[in-house]
């Protein structure tokens, strides 16, 4: 095994707590009714396919994708639907559900539920990429973006690393370490077909060291599966490893450049739970309305916690009553990991594709202090792993000093919360370095959008070059 | 000594020679402004707020000079009386405008609206309407972190302690719509002041339907029409579940507000309160004679 590496700036060492590691995934018992949210995923949600009234079955497409950047939504269970309608997100934000009230498990024909291995990767390229679409998979490392797009490069680029992100680096989860140790042969196929799909580049799957059985099953199950140019690479405990920009600085050595995206550098990342996703939705046809989800925290014993196989649209109210209801001491319900997961303001609010954990954290862990002023200590710029400086940021914005804060790359910003977690003086420097984020990407966009109207407002008025004209350039290009 | 008179009478001369230098490139160099912005800049209030839509008075004066009439000039700091002196600098036709106020188009207050969350983030209603939808089960009301507060520069609003919400206090108000630019839930509304400052208007912005709004905060907007059906002129609308007064046409009766069954509308500034038994009173002996009008047809 080669040795263990990390990401070259930033970057914070909380306690990793992975309490629930010993849990063994158990599968959740249906619920009675299920509400599936359209907006599963980033960008434009979906749009419903199916009318109050109708008969569905699980697995059946019931949203179809709501611009490029979308994704397919299918019926998690089979029942009948009973209303589309808005209802209240985990943030209280109203969104589009498809409220399914379920009748026994049918699933859609064609969808192969057996447990038999599916080791022959296909050899179509566009039947892959098919599936994938099709079957709604998308990105499950917590941006959820559409895995079809990510998987087909814009022509020119080219992968030369397909990342799988098993870091988990977030506290608490263990959600991703559990599949990787109970399912690793899926997994490591899922990344011989995204390679395929890539044009045979070569895979690490890049597992953090306080994760030794992980490690090793998947190490094993590569060994085993014998397919070229896919290893295991240890990675150094640090969070946040799993970003998308840190984890391709530890395995390859190199930076994606501001507003870039992975592909410019050659890679392409993929959580190990995304690659569970594309071997069910291309080897088994089965669309993704499963995933994993931890629940834990410190509030919560361990014989409580637990490691559930969810399908979308559960209610977490329901799921949380399952599991023993909530402990009494639980000053906050966190839905992700405590470093970036969001704080939920609704338990009604129901299971996504991107879910990873319901955690029930104490006052004593969540209570902010109060923030008193800044002491120019240099810590946050320290943490950060983007190699920003937050303080400055953070005044910037207060100034509103929109031009200042593009040039400071408030644009770049993660929101790994590093900064935050770092400053004695607790100020809460994520909330505003988020909101000046926010601002200088608006400004950027708003000169993308203008320049882009200029332009086309240029080519609209400029005559079209006459065709010799055009022949002439063509012969340059060629020569 | 020596070195003291030598020093005065070199610093005397330097002086001299620069400032004879300094006279004649003032000449040379002078930009021809047109002395119009000075004597408009003098009777602006000064305030700099940016409400007018210029950065700051010098701006506004300058446009005002080089614009062809008052269309779209108008400064709500200093309201009419200030116009009128700009429009007899500059020889314009003065466009009047009622007087303009903020006003805070929910009523979401601590008892009304029950609490289910904690905040404890940063203080700033921008940041907080970036994480969720609010303390309360409301997603359209007050944050309560005084974002209109900080942007007021005239020290127009403060928070009310025991409600929870901004008050306007409506001497120091300037209309100059800092406040509703901050808000992030577009909730202060720049609205005409009304004669001797008496206003109707809709004291909520819940465009939930009616019993999502209606166990979100007891005093919720839950769009049922009663006003739009009950008003005489026109000037109530429902849409996207929230009823809409237009000032424009509003003729202060309080039919509406007497009618509404949340207490959603609000009269502001009457000389006497509501009796609402009166006016409803009113509403049914005109409902019959309508009936009976329309059965002699």
């Amino acid at each position: 095994m080669s040795s263990k590496i990390t990401f070259s700036i930033g970057g914070v060492h909380p306690d990793d707590a992975k309490l629930a590691r010993a849990c063994a995934t158990e599968v959740l018992p249906l619920p009675e009714v299920v509400y599936v949210s359209m907006a599963q995923h980033l960008g434009a949600p979906a749009k419903p396919v199916v009318s109050v009234g109708d008969y569905v079955k699980a697995g059946q497409v019931i949203a179809e994708p709501g611009g490029f950047i979308s994704a397919f939504v299918h019926s998690p269970v089979s029942g009948t639907v009973k209303s589309i309608a808005p209802r209240k997100d985990l943030a209280g934000n109203s969104v589009t559900h498809v409220e399914i009230a379920v009748e026994g498990d049918e699933w859609a024909e064609g969808i192969d539920l057996s447990d038999t291995l599916v080791t022959e990767i296909p050899e179509d390229r566009q039947f892959i990429l098919d599936r994938v679409k099709n079957n709604g998979v998308v990105g499950l490392g917590g941006a959820t973006f559409p895995a079809h797009v990510k998987l087909n490069p814009a022509p020119g680029s080219k992968a030369e690393c397909l990342i799988l992100n098993g870091a988990e680096c977030e506290p608490y989860l263990t959600s991703d370490y559990r599949i990787m140790v109970e399912r690793p042969k899926e997994i490591v196929i899922g990344a011989a077909i995204m390679q395929k799909v890539l044009g045979g580049c070569r895979c690490v799957i890049g597992i953090e060291e306080n994760k030794p059985e992980a490690i090793k099953s998947m190490s094993e199950a590569v060994a085993s599966l014998g397919y070229p140019d896919i290893r295991v690479q240890v990675l150094k405990k640090r969070y946040p490893q799993g970003g998308e920009k840190q984890l391709i600085d530890a395995v390859m050595h190199r930076q994606v450049g501001s507003g870039a995206l992975p592909i410019s550098v050659g890679a392409v990342v993929q959580n190990v739970a995304t690659s569970l996703a594309v071997y069910e939705a291309v080897q088994k046809n089965k669309p993704l309305v499963t995933n994993t989800l931890t629940i834990t925290g410190d509030c919560l014993p361990v014989e409580k916690m637990h490691n559930y196989l969810f399908r979308i649209g559960m209610p977490l109210s329901y799921i949380a009553e399952v599991a023993g209801g909530v402990p009494q001491d639980a000053a906050k319900i966190i839905s992700g990991g405590p470093m970036m997961g969001r704080a939920i303001s609704n338990l009604d609010a129901c299971t996504v594709k991107g879910s990873s954990s319901l955690l029930y954290l104490s006052e004593s862990r969540t209570r902010r202090k109060s923030a008193s002023a800044c002491i120019r200590c240099g810590r946050c710029s320290d943490a950060c792993p983007m190699g920003l400086e937050p303080f400055l940021l953070n005044r910037l914005y207060k100034a509103g000093d929109v031009e200042g804060l593009e040039q400071a790359s408030a644009q770049d910003c993660i929101e790994c919360g590093c900064c935050l977690y770092s400053c004695p003086a607790y100020i809460p420097l994520l909330d505003y370095v988020r909101q000046a984020k926010g601002m200088a990407l608006g400004a950027i966009r708003a000169r993308a959008a203008a320049a882009k109207a200029a332009a086309e407002a240029a080519k609209a008025a400029a005559p079209t070059p006459a065709p010799a004209e055009a022949a002439k350039n063509n012969e340059k290009i060629s020569k | 000594m020596t070195t003291i008179i030598w020093t005065i009478v070199t610093l005397a001369a330097l002086g001299l020679v620069l400032s004879v230098v300094l006279f004649f490139v003032a000449k040379k160099f002078k930009v021809e402004e047109d002395p119009r912005i000075d004597e408009v800049e003098k009777v602006m209030p000064g305030a700099n707020c940016g409400g007018c839509g210029f950065a700051g008075c010098r701006a506004f004066a300058d446009s005002a000079v080089k614009a062809s009439s008052l269309d779209g000039i108008f400064c709500p700091v200093g309201g009419n009386d200030v116009m009128k002196k700009v429009a007899g600098i500059l020889g314009y036709e003065l466009k009047e405008k009622a007087p303009e106020v903020a006003v805070l188009r929910c009523n979401g207050t601590c008892s009304a609206r029950p609490r289910v969350n904690d905040y404890d983030g940063a203080a700033s209603c921008r940041v907080k309407a970036a994480l969720y939808s609010g303390d309360t089960l409301c997603a359209f009301g007050c944050l309560g972190c005084g974002d209109c507060v900080a942007a007021c520069q005239f020290g127009a609003i403060s928070m009310d302690p025991e409600t929870g919400l901004p008050v306007v206090d409506e001497a120091k108000c300037t209309a100059c719509g800092a406040c509703a630019k901050a808000c992030p839930r577009k909730l202060i509304e720049i609205r005409p002041k009304g004669p001797r400052s008496m206003r109707v208007y809709v004291a909520c912005s819940n465009r939930d339907k009616g019993p999502a709004a209606k166990k979100a905060c007891a005093n919720a907007c839950i769009g049922c029409g009663i006003c739009a059906k009950t008003c005489t002129h026109g000037a109530v609308t429902v849409e996207n579940n929230i009823a809409y007064i237009d000032p424009t046409k509003c003729k202060l009766c309080r039919e509406c507000e007497a009618m509404c069954p949340t207490g959603a509308i609000h009269g502001l500034n009457f000389p006497k309160p509501l009796d609402k038994a009166a006016v409803k009173a009113r509403i049914a002996e005109r409902a019959k004679k309508a009936k009976e009008a329309a059965n002699e047809q």
